[in-house]
C-alpha cells in the first residue's frame, strides 16, 4: 500500500474514532446522531480497504440513508430529547453503565486477540489482486450454495420485521 | 487498490469542498455589511410574527415509513448479490448452479416480500389518511 | 477486469504522471466542467422552457437569448449578504448544504460519459451511485430542522420521507438490469447494451435494456418516476410546495446557500436521468451501430466525442422531459404520493423482477432484438 493510501486510511480511522467518541460523549443527542452519520461513512471507507466494497456500499445505503433518517425522525418526534442535556442524567444510571462497560472489556479483548491471530496466520498479501475481483457475485454464489438456509432465514426474518413494524404503528382501538 | 476507488475518493473530497469554496468566494466578492440583523433574521411566516415553537409535532407515520424503508433496504442488499450470478447461471457459466435454482430463490424472495406487502395492504396499513377517529379510510 | 476510468485514459494519453494526480484531475474536470455548470445552466433552460410553454419570452437580457442569465444570477448570489436567521442551529445550518451538494456531485463519479471517460468505473458502480445520493436526505432533513421555521421543518420531513419511500422502487427497478448484465459495474452494463449483428454468447450485445423484454420497458418508466420523486420535482414537489409551505425546506436559506440548494437539485436531476440512460437507454451506445465493429477504425478521440455526445444528448432529452412534466402535471397530494409508491410502483417493480428473471430463464438471456434477428436469419 502506498503512503497516500495509508494516509487516507488513517484519516478514515480518525474520522470514525473521533465521531464515535462524539456520539458517546456529546450532550446533545441530535449532534450525537450527526456524528454517528460520519462514523458510518468512516466505517464504509474501512470496508473498502478491507476489499469488501459491496459491504461498503450496503453500509452507506442502509445505515446513512436508512438508520440515520430513522434516528433523526425519532429525535425530532420526541421534542424533549432535542432539548435534553445528557450531562444532567442522574448518577444512579452511571453505575449500570460502568458495570456493563467493564463487563464488555474481556469479550472485546478476546475478539481482538483472535482476529489478530487470524490475520497473522493468513496475511492478506494479495489484497491488490483480490480487491479488483467482482466480489458481489462471489457473495451471491456463497448465498446460493453454502448459505442457502441463512439466506432464506433472513427473508423470513425481514418479513416478520415488516409486519411487526406496521403492527406497532397501527392505532390502538 | 483499484484506481476507481482513488478516483471515487477524490470525487467525494472535491464535492465536499464545493460549498466551502463557493461560500469563500462569496465572502471575497460581497460588500461587508455591518448592519444589525434585526427583523431580517426572524423566521419567514408570510410576514407575520412567528407563532409558537418552530419545532412542531408531526405525524408518527413518517417514522413508520423510515422503519419499512430499512426493512426493504436490507432485503435489497441481500438480493443484489444473488441477482449478479443469475446471468452466468442462465448461460451455464456458473459452476454448480443451475438457472432454475437461482430463479426459484429469487422468486421465493420476491414472493415473501409480496406476501408482506399484501398483508399490509389488506389490513389498511398502506393508507396514509386513516381518519382521526379510526373511521374507515376515505375512498 | 478491464475498468475504464477517466484517470487511466488520461494517463494513457499523456503518458506520464502518477495515477492519483490524474484521478484528481478527472474529479475536478467532471465536477467543475459538467456538474456545476449544468446545475447553473439548467436554471436558465428551465426558465426558458417554462416561458415557451406559457407563451412568454423568458430571460432575454443577458447575452444572446439571455443565455448568460445563469452567470449573472451566480454573481448576484455571490454578492448577497450571508446571514444566519435568528434561532438557527448554526452548525447544522452550515453543514446541510455541504451534505446535499456532496451527495449530488459525488454521484457524477459513477456516470459513464463515454467508454473511456468515466470518473470511477467501480465494480460496485450502481451501488456507489445509490449510496452517494443517500447523503441528500439527511442533509435536507438536518437543514430544515436547523432553521427555526415550521414550514421548513414540515418540508424537510416530507422530503426525507418521500426520498426514502421512492428509493425502494428505484432500487427494485435497477434489479432487472443486474439480472440481465450479471454485474454492478456500470461500464460493463452499458457495454452489454451494444448492437452486434449475429453475435452470440456471453459477450454479445443485446441492444438497449429498455427493449430487452416487455418487463424492462416498464422498469425503465418506474425508474424514471422514482427518480423524479427522489429529486423532489413536480409532480412530486410536496417538500417545497410554495402554496402551502412558502418554499419548503430551503425557505430560510438565502443568497448563495439557496443557490447551492437549487444547483444540487439540478445536479441530482441530471444524475437520475443519466442513471436511466445508462441502465436502460444504452448509455453512450449509438442505436443500431457498433462503433468498434465498423469497417474503418476511428481514432479513439473521435469515438470518445461521439459517445460523449450520445450520452449527453439522451440525458438532456430526459432532463427536458422532467422540465416538460413540470408544466403538464399538477402536484400530488401526500396520500396519493404514498399510495402511488406502495400500491403502484413497488408491486409493479416486484413483478418486473420476476418477469425479467423468467424471460432470462426461458430465452437463455436473449433480448427481443436477438430473437428477432435469429428468426430472420433462419
Amino acid at each position: 500500500m502506498s503512503n497516500g493510501l495509508k494516509l487516507v486510511l488513517f484519516l478514515a480511522e480518525i474520522l470514525t474514532l473521533g465521531s464515535a467518541v462524539l456520539v458517546a460523549l456529546h450532550p446533545n443527542v441530535l449532534y450525537a446522531s450527526v456524528a454517528l452519520l460520519f462514523a458510518f461513512l468512516g466505517v464504509a471507507v474501512m470496508f473498502v480497504y478491507a476489499g469488501a466494497d459491496f459491504i461498503a456500499g450496503a453500509q452507506v445505503i442502509v445505515y446513512v440513508g436508512g438508520v440515520t433518517i430513522l434516528i433523526l425522525f425519532a429525535i425530532m418526534l420526541t421534542q424533549w430529547l432535542y432539548k435534553l442535556n445528557l450531562r444532567e442524567i442522574p448518577g444512579k444510571i452511571l453505575l449500570p453503565i460502568l458495570v456493563v462497560g467493564v463487563a464488555v472489556v474481556p469479550a472485546l479483548y478476546k475478539v481482538i486477540r483472535e482476529l489478530t491471530a487470524f490475520i497473522e496466520k493468513a496475511p492478506p498479501t494479495d489484497l491488490e489482486k483480490f480487491s479488483s475481483l467482482p466480489k458481489t457475485s462471489v457473495i451471491g454464489q456463497a448465498l446460493l450454495t453454502n448459505y442457502v438456509l441463512p439466506f432464506e432465514a433472513i427473508t423470513i426474518l425481514l418479513l416478520g420485521a415488516l409486519v411487526g413494524a406496521v403492527w406497532l404503528a397501527r392505532p390502538t382501538k | 487498490m483499484e484506481t476507481g476507488f482513488v478516483a471515487a475518493f477524490w470525487f467525494l473530497t472535491i464535492s465536499a469542498l464545493v460549498v466551502p469554496l463557493m461560500m469563500g468566494a462569496g465572502l471575497l466578492l460581497r460588500p461587508r455589511s455591518k448592519s444589525n440583523i434585526g427583523d431580517k433574521g426572524i423566521a419567514y411566516e408570510c410576514g407575520e410574527q412567528p407563532v409558537g415553537s418552530a419545532w412542531v409535532k408531526f405525524n408518527i407515520r413518517f417514522y413508520v415509513v423510515a422503519i419499512v424503508f430499512i426493512v426493504f433496504d436490507v432485503e435489497m442488499a441481500a438480493i443484489f448479490p444473488p441477482a449478479t450470478i443469475f446471468r452466468d447461471a442462465v448461460l451455464g457459466q456458473a459452476p454448480g448452479l443451475s438457472a432454475g435454482l437461482v430463479f426459484w430463490e429469487i422468486f421465493l424472495f420476491v414472493g415473501l416480500l409480496v406476501a408482506g406487502l399484501i398483508y399490509c395492504w389488506v389490513r389498511g396499513d398502506l393508507e396514509w389518511v386513516k381518519g382521526v377517529t379510526g373511521a374507515s379510510p376515505k375512498k | 477486469m478491464n475498468s475504464a476510468n477517466f484517470a487511466n485514459s488520461l494517463q494513457g494519453w499523456v503518458g506520464i504522471g502518477p495515477i492519483w494526480v490524474w484521478a484528481l484531475v478527472s474529479a475536478l474536470a467532471v465536477i467543475f466542467l459538467l456538474a456545476l455548470p449544468f446545475g447553473g445552466f439548467a436554471t436558465y433552460v428551465e426558465r426558458k422552457i417554462a416561458a415557451d410553454m406559457q407563451d412568454r419570452v423568458g430571460p432575454n437580457r443577458v447575452g444572446p437569448y439571455g443565455i448568460l442569465q445563469f452567470i449573472a444570477d451566480a454573481v448576484k448570489m455571490l454578492g448577497k449578504e450571508d446571514f444566519i436567521p435568528l434561532g438557527c442551529d448554526k452548525f447544522l445550518y452550515n453543514l446541510a448544504p455541504v451534505l446535499v451538494v456532496m451527495g449530488a456531485c459525488a454521484a457524477f463519479a459513477a456516470l459513464p460519459l463515454s467508454k473511456l471517460l468515466m470518473g470511477a468505473d467501480l465494480n460496485i458502480g450502481i451501488f456507489f451511485l445509490l449510496s452517494s445520493t443517500t447523503l441528500i436526505a439527511p442533509g435536507i432533513l438536518l437543514g430544515s430542522w436547523s432553521t427555526a421555521n415550521k414550514w421548513s421543518l414540515l418540508g424537510g420531513l416530507r422530503a426525507a420521507a418521500q426520498i426514502v419511500s421512492y428509493e425502494i422502487p428505484v432500487a427494485l427497478s435497477i434489479l432487472p438490469v443486474i439480472l440481465i448484465s450479471g454485474t454492478l459495474q456500470i461500464g460493463r452494463m452499458v457495454e452489454l447494451q451494444g448492437w452486434s449483428w449475429a453475435a452470440e454468447g456471453a459477450n454479445s450485445g443485446h441492444f438497449w435494456n429498455a427493449f430487452h423484454n416487455p418487463f424492462t420497458f416498464v422498469a425503465m418508466i418506474l425508474l424514471f418516476i422514482g427518480g423524479l420523486a427522489e429529486t423532489n420535482r413536480i409532480p412530486f414537489d410536496l417538500p417545497e410546495s410554495e402554496s402551502e409551505l412558502v418554499s419548503g425546506f430551503n425557505t430560510e436559506f438565502s443568497g448563495m446557500r439557496f443557490g447551492l440548494y437549487a444547483l444540487a437539485e439540478f445536479a441530482d436531476v441530471f444524475v437520475m436521468c443519466a442513471m436511466v440512460v445508462a441502465l436502460y437507454l444504452g448509455g453512450w451506445q449509438l442505436p443500431f451501430i457498433n462503433l468498434e465493429n465498423l469497417w474503418v477504425t476511428l481514432p479513439s478521440g473521435l469515438i470518445a466525442i461521439i459517445q460523449l455526445s450520445m450520452f449527453l444528448g439522451k440525458t438532456f432529452f430526459l432532463v427536458f422531459v422532467v422540465m416538460w412534466l413540470r408544466w403538464t402535471l399538477p402536484r400530488l397530494r401526500v396520500d396519493q404520493l404514498m399510495g402511488l409508491c406502495w400500491k403502484g410502483l413497488v408491486p409493479l417493480a416486484l413483478i418486473n423482477i420476476v418477469g425479467t428473471a423468467a424471460w432470462m430463464w426461458i430465452f437463455k438471456g436473449q433480448s427481443i432484438a436477438q430473437l428477432v434477428y435469429k428468426m430472420a436469419a433462419r
